[in-house]
């Protein structure tokens, strides 16, 4: 729940409000016309395009020739492309006692390849106005490119170089090993972190998704180990690719075969299993940290996408705690009472994990009252449900904000990327309003009585709270 | 991969995005501007890729401008304008955002205050004329007990999310004071917490009256439009509201230069890693823009990222640190810092490291910037005026900021190009200005220290 311009400006700037997470959005082309040596209606050889038009971007699938499956959607206003490329299997996929390793991978991917080392490639990305990189999620891993249009080929060569000749020398490796292990010395003050902690602790305390680096962990890693992994990771099996901007299926086809067509068919990873969640806490779990606020973070089981009642929790979420100011949460305990600046929820899903969370600040003498406030409104909307007017706000903030998050390629990009993931089919942004627009109040309010009763959910308190009733530590 | 870490990041991104500044030659794309008969400042930004637009009001005023013993004034009455007006409610205007399908927020900085909507394009009539409603009929609740009250708890609350819950932005505001005794850049803009604690809504309504009118207002609208389209818009609706009769000079004023360097501490038993960091006072691209510019390229030769000469020397090399970097602020008002940053490797102490660094940055002001170097860090910054494009609510920003420091469409229009025209003597003289013999080598010294065992 951090603005967008809260985070670049965070100590010039101050912002009033918690932004809402948006969802979703819509573009058309642009009125920009074609470059001249790539006409968008020249045919594209031997490819064989797909072109769906939706209503907020047009998609073109279509299969390189060497059989990598493509979505892009060209966007020729402004002159810069953006290629993205996913692969099941993250983190949670490290080896027990190797805690680390997706991650030591994927720091590896822009330090070096073929002949340059790490200098030399960093230097000539620099040189070619681009950017990669390369990151492991919980569950899934990911490389994207920024490059312009003007030099392209050149830095999809570079790209190519790194995915197919990475060089993974001591010297960045060690550099990783530092950082991480400084990370793991930093991490003991973090709240969020500590909090994350708890949770896991009290919730799925043995599943891989509760595990964290080490010292150990990091200290067992090795470029070879890390190179290895590496053709686990990324491999042509399961591998998504989508691409935004300034470029035709002509042009790209060939480059992505350049890049990725080489990988491994297929690699062995051991991807987590689904997490059952233990019983709640019945008492908040405290977490002491020398600070004067308090941060209360609570979890619920939740629904995953393809859950019936997705679409219903995902409207009930916006009026009990996702909506920024126009969510019960906020309105009760920021704008009536005073205490604190801001408190939020969300649905936590995809990979093996569903959640209903929340969490905000308080100083550490109202950690109490807030708590209560918070579990006061838990038991009214869960009880008495929502009103017509409240599910009438949050369908038409949910469904006009839509477009909002198609307005740049960056957020095309990752909007597609998305659905691929989750397979949700290439028409899922037309249907999507759809699908907000037919949820009722007995929808909205049977999943407030089933899903948001307080004793389901977990709280966790980090700082040094006060007026807690009995807690449980550890 | 948090190679900077979260204090500098933020100062970080206000160079990488030198960002005040964008570019507009290179596709044909243009700005489109104009002023209101009451003087106001509107700026088109067409962008026709997507149906919604980003809707801007910046205002002419920011934590500068707060009376003494005041501090905090500025931001916590930004967050008074989304309560009451004559022809709304209470929380009325967020409620009708919304509704609609939009997002909105506000934040306030020492040079501005700004407030923005993100609508469908056939809404922005709407949040033109609700901007504009709060423009000149803001009510300031006075009950000693009600709303003005709570948000003023909110904003202690903020205070301490932000400030007194992190080592770092508490040794922030020590170094700020310290960099600026006599300006209003060495007060923090949320405010003391013992001033914050004493405003009343009387301070509100006063400092709205002063400050609160379309002829100290910048309005921007990026997106699905054109100027044609926005101007009878404009015209009507910002364009009958009364300006201002008169009101005070900006506070905006000369930084003294510091006389003498310090070093401040601060221990925390939060802190696990320790920090070092170094101030100066630099210019600001409003100050003086051939020394920024120059600056600009010089620290991103000097410390700009992993290919630079400080990283490679002190992170790959000698392996004293795990980040070591240099900056340079540029994008406030009047005299900005710029400086250093360095995260130690284990087992290297503070005194350790700043030798080596300091000794690091000695000997490339001596030799000179490499050729190469220079040549990438200017394509590097040019280029980022390109790629800045692809976000609306981005550009929207670059031009408010700019235009609200007194910056122009010109000046920015002009960024890549002057980027491009720095040389590598210019680049190098200004870092030796700034930080070296040049300049009087006056600076203040931050350590961020864990608790003494």
């Amino acid at each position: 729940m951090q603005a967008s311009l809260r985070s670049a400006l965070a100590a010039l700037s101050l912002v009033s409000m918690a932004a809402l997470s948006s969802c979703g959005g819509n573009a058309r082309e642009a009125d920009s016309p074609p470059s001249a040596d790539e006409p968008a209606s020249a045919p594209a050889p031997g490819l064989d395009i797909a072109t769906h038009e939706g209503d907020f971007v047009e998609i073109q699938q279509f299969e390189t020739p060497e059989g990598i499956s493509v979505w892009l959607v060209n966007e020729p206003s402004i002159p810069i492309v953006s290629i993205n490329a996913a692969w099941p299997g993250g983190s949670a996929s490290d080896p027990q006692g190797l805690e680390g390793l997706a991650n030591s991978v994927v720091y590896q991917m822009n330090e070096g390849a073929g002949e340059l080392d790490a200098l030399a490639f960093q230097t000539r990305m620099e040189e070619l106005n681009m950017s990669f990189g390369c990151s492991a999620g919980r569950d899934w891993t990911s490389c994207s490119a920024d490059m312009l249009r003007e030099n392209a080929g050149e830095a999809m060569d570079l790209v190519a170089l790194a995915m197919n000749e990475p060089r993974f020398d001591d010297g960045p490796f060690e550099r990783f090993q530092r950082e991480a292990l400084i990370g793991i010395k930093r991490r003991v003050t973090s709240p969020d972190f500590l909090a994350s902690e708890a949770m896991e602790e009290a919730l799925y305390p043995d599943h891989p998704y509760a595990r964290e680096t080490s010292a150990a962990s990091i200290n067992a890693l090795s470029p070879s180990l890390a190179l290895s992994h590496k053709d686990d990771l990324m491999v042509r099996e399961g591998m998504l690719v989508t691409a935004v901007g300034a470029i035709t299926p002509g042009k790209l086809a060939p480059m992505i075969d350049k890049a990725f067509a080489g990988l491994p068919a297929e690699g062995d990873l051991d991807l987590p299993g689904e997490v059952v969640l233990e019983d709640p806490l019945a008492a908040p779990k405290r977490v002491d940290l020398p600070q004067p606020q308090t941060l209360v973070r609570f979890t619920a089981p939740g629904l995953q996408r393809d859950h019936p009642d997705f679409f219903a929790a995902y409207v009930l979420n916006y009026t009990f705690g996702g909506g920024g100011f126009e969510s019960r949460l906020m309105k009760e305990l920021r704008v009536a009472q005073g205490l604190t600046y801001g408190i939020g929820t969300g649905l936590g899903f995809g990979g093996e994990l569903a959640t209903w969370s929340g969490r905000g600040q308080t100083r550490n003498e109202t950690a109490g009252r807030f708590v209560k406030g918070i579990k006061d409104q838990m038991r009214a909307i869960s009880r008495q449900g929502i009103t017509e007017q409240e599910l009438a706000d949050a369908k038409s903030y949910l469904t006009g904000a839509y477009p909002l998050a198609f307005d740049s390629n960056s957020k095309i990009a990752g909007q597609m990327m998305g659905v691929r993931q989750q397979e949700l089919g290439v028409d899922y942004f037309d249907r999507r309003n759809g699908a907000i627009e037919a949820v009722t109040l007995d929808d909205a309010n049977r999943v407030a009585a089933e899903w948001l009763k307080p004793e389901r959910f977990t709280f966790v308190l980090v700082g040094e709270p006060e007026g807690i009733a009995p807690v449980e530590t550890d | 991969m948090a190679k900077l870490r979260y204090l500098l990041a933020a100062l970080a991104a206000a160079i990488l995005a030198p960002a005040t500044l964008a570019d507009t030659g290179e596709t044909g794309w243009a700005p489109e501007t104009f002023t209101l008969d009451n003087g106001m400042e509107v700026v088109v930004l067409p962008d026709h890729r997507a149906p919604v637009v980003t809707h801007m009001v910046w205002y002419k005023v920011g934590a500068v401008d707060e009376a003494p013993g005041k501090s905090g004034i500025a931001h916590l009455f930004e967050h008074v304008m989304f309560q009451e007006t004559d022809d709304l409610g209470p929380e009325e205007f967020t409620s009708i955002v919304q509704r609609n399908g939009g997002q909105l927020n506000a934040f306030t900085s020492w040079d501005y205050t700004a407030y923005y909507e993100r609508v469908a394009r056939d809404r922005l009539e709407l949040v033109m004329e609700l901007e504009a409603e709060r423009m000149r009929d803001l009510l300031v609740n006075d009950d000693p007990e009600g709303p003005f009250i709570t948000e003023r708890d909110v904003v202690k609350e903020e205070r301490r999310q932000r400030v007194e819950n992190n080592p770092g932005a508490i040794l922030f505001e020590k170094v700020m004071a310290a960099l600026y005794p006599d300006h209003p850049y060495g007060i923090p803009v949320i405010g003391h917490m013992d001033e914050v604690a004493a405003l009343t809504p009387q301070d509100g309504i006063e400092f709205y009256e002063t400050w609160y009118a379309p002829d100290a207002a910048i309005l921007v609208i990026a997106g699905d439009v054109t100027a044609a389209e926005v101007r009878p818009l404009a015209e009507r609706i910002y364009g009958e509201l009364e300006p201002a009769e008169k009101r005070p000079a900006r506070g905006w004023r000369e930084v003294a230069p510091l006389e003498t360097s310090q070093t401040l501490t601060h221990s925390d038993p939060k802190v696990r890693q320790p920090e070092w960091d170094r101030y100066y006072l630099s210019t600001s691209f409003r100050q003086d823009s051939d020394l920024a510019y120059a600056l600009a390229v010089g620290t991103e030769v000097l410390g700009g990222g992993q290919t630079s000469l400080l990283y490679q020397s002190l992170v790959e090399e000698q392996k004293v640190a795990i980040a070591a970097s240099s900056w340079a602020w540029l994008s406030l008002h009047d005299t900005a810092p710029a400086g250093f940053s360095a995260t130690p490797a284990e087992g290297v102490s503070l005194d350790e490291l700043e030798t080596a660094f300091m000794a690091e940055v000695a000997r490339i002001l001596e030799e000179g910037l490499p050729e190469d170097d220079v040549k990438r860090a200017r394509n590097s910054l040019a280029a980022q005026a390109i790629y800045a494009r692809d976000s609306q609510s981005g550009m929207a920003n670059r031009y408010g900021r700019a235009l609200s420091i007194g910056l122009t469409i010109e000046d920015i229009a002009a960024y890549p190009d002057r980027v491009r025209a720095v040389s590598a003597d210019e680049a190098l003289a200004a870092l030796r200005t700034v930080f070296g013999r040049e300049g009087n080598g006056a600076h203040v010294e931050a350590h961020l220290l864990p608790e003494a065992m």
